[in-house]
């Protein structure tokens, strides 16, 4: 081996040299690092797996909203519908209740109109007929003497063909 | 209080001849003094009246003809009475 050129002891010391640098290099580099990278890989499934539940988590929330979202449909459009129709009604029955008050205020007015009339028309009946004979009644005293007024009883009673009972 | 019945009697029998004089008597009320003519004819006319106690009155408010009153009953023959019918026949027709 010398005649080689390789010197023994340099070369034993060397393999010990190197066996020691991998033991060495295995132990405090490798060992550590491979550790870190599982551990890394670990932590990344980890959050990988906690993403995905979170996603499911989150897809079943939404799901779960938008069924509720339906659902509050469903039902506000069930009121409101009921409310519709409830509004309708409660409408047409005011709308009655107004014609009906309308129609009695109508009618009393009516009614007040004809009271009013019916009123003056007596009134201006009754203007008439007193001013009509206080005219006849003032007339005849004036135009009627002595010898007329005779003549007008005389005719009166001459005429007259009634009889009185007396009992 | 006790009445005498016989106070009584010739009370009620006085009051009665009353009502029986008022009940008969005549009242006719004219415009002017009726005529003896006038007279005869309501004579005729109302044969069943007392005419010899008849009361004649001066009323020229009636204007005209005769009001003739025996008791309660009254026969308005007057213009004005006339008038008055004619007045309520008026307030009669709408």
């Amino acid at each position: 081996m010398e005649n080689l050129g390789i010197d023994g002891k340099l070369l034993l010391a060397q393999i010990i040299n190197f066996v020691l640098f991998f033991i060495l290099v295995k132990q405090f580099v490798v060992k550590p690092f491979t550790n870190f990278l599982n551990q890394e890989r670990k932590n990344e499934e980890d959050k990988d797996k906690l993403l995905e539940k979170l996603k499911k988590s989150e897809e079943a929330g939404l799901e779960a909203e938008k069924r509720m979202k339906e659902k509050m449909k469903k039902e506000f459009d069930v009121l409101f519908i009921q409310a519709k129709k409830e509004a309708q009604v409660l409408r047409g029955d005011l709308i009655k209740q107004a014609e009906s008050d309308a129609q009695e205020i109508r009618d009393k007015n009516k009614k007040l109109l004809e009271e009013e009339k019916s009123l003056l028309y007596r009134e201006v009946k009754d203007k008439i007929i007193k001013t009509s004979l206080m005219i006849v009644e003032n007339t005849l005293k004036e135009s009627l003497d002595e010898s007329s007024r005779k003549k007008v009883t005389g005719t009166i009673i001459k005429n007259y063909q009634g009889k009185i009972e007396i009992n | 209080m006790k009445i005498n019945p016989k106070l009584k009697k010739d009370l009620k029998s006085f009051l009665l001849d009353n009502i029986h004089k008022e009940q008969n008597q005549v009242q006719v009320f004219s415009a002017d003094v009726l005529g003896v003519d006038e007279k005869k004819v309501l004579g005729k006319k109302f044969s069943d009246l007392n005419w010899s106690q008849a009361h004649y009155q001066i009323d020229r408010s009636i204007i005209a003809g005769i009001v003739i009153k025996v008791g309660s009953k009254t026969i308005d023959l007057s213009l004005m009475g006339s008038l008055s019918k004619l007045s309520n026949t008026l307030y009669e027709i709408d």
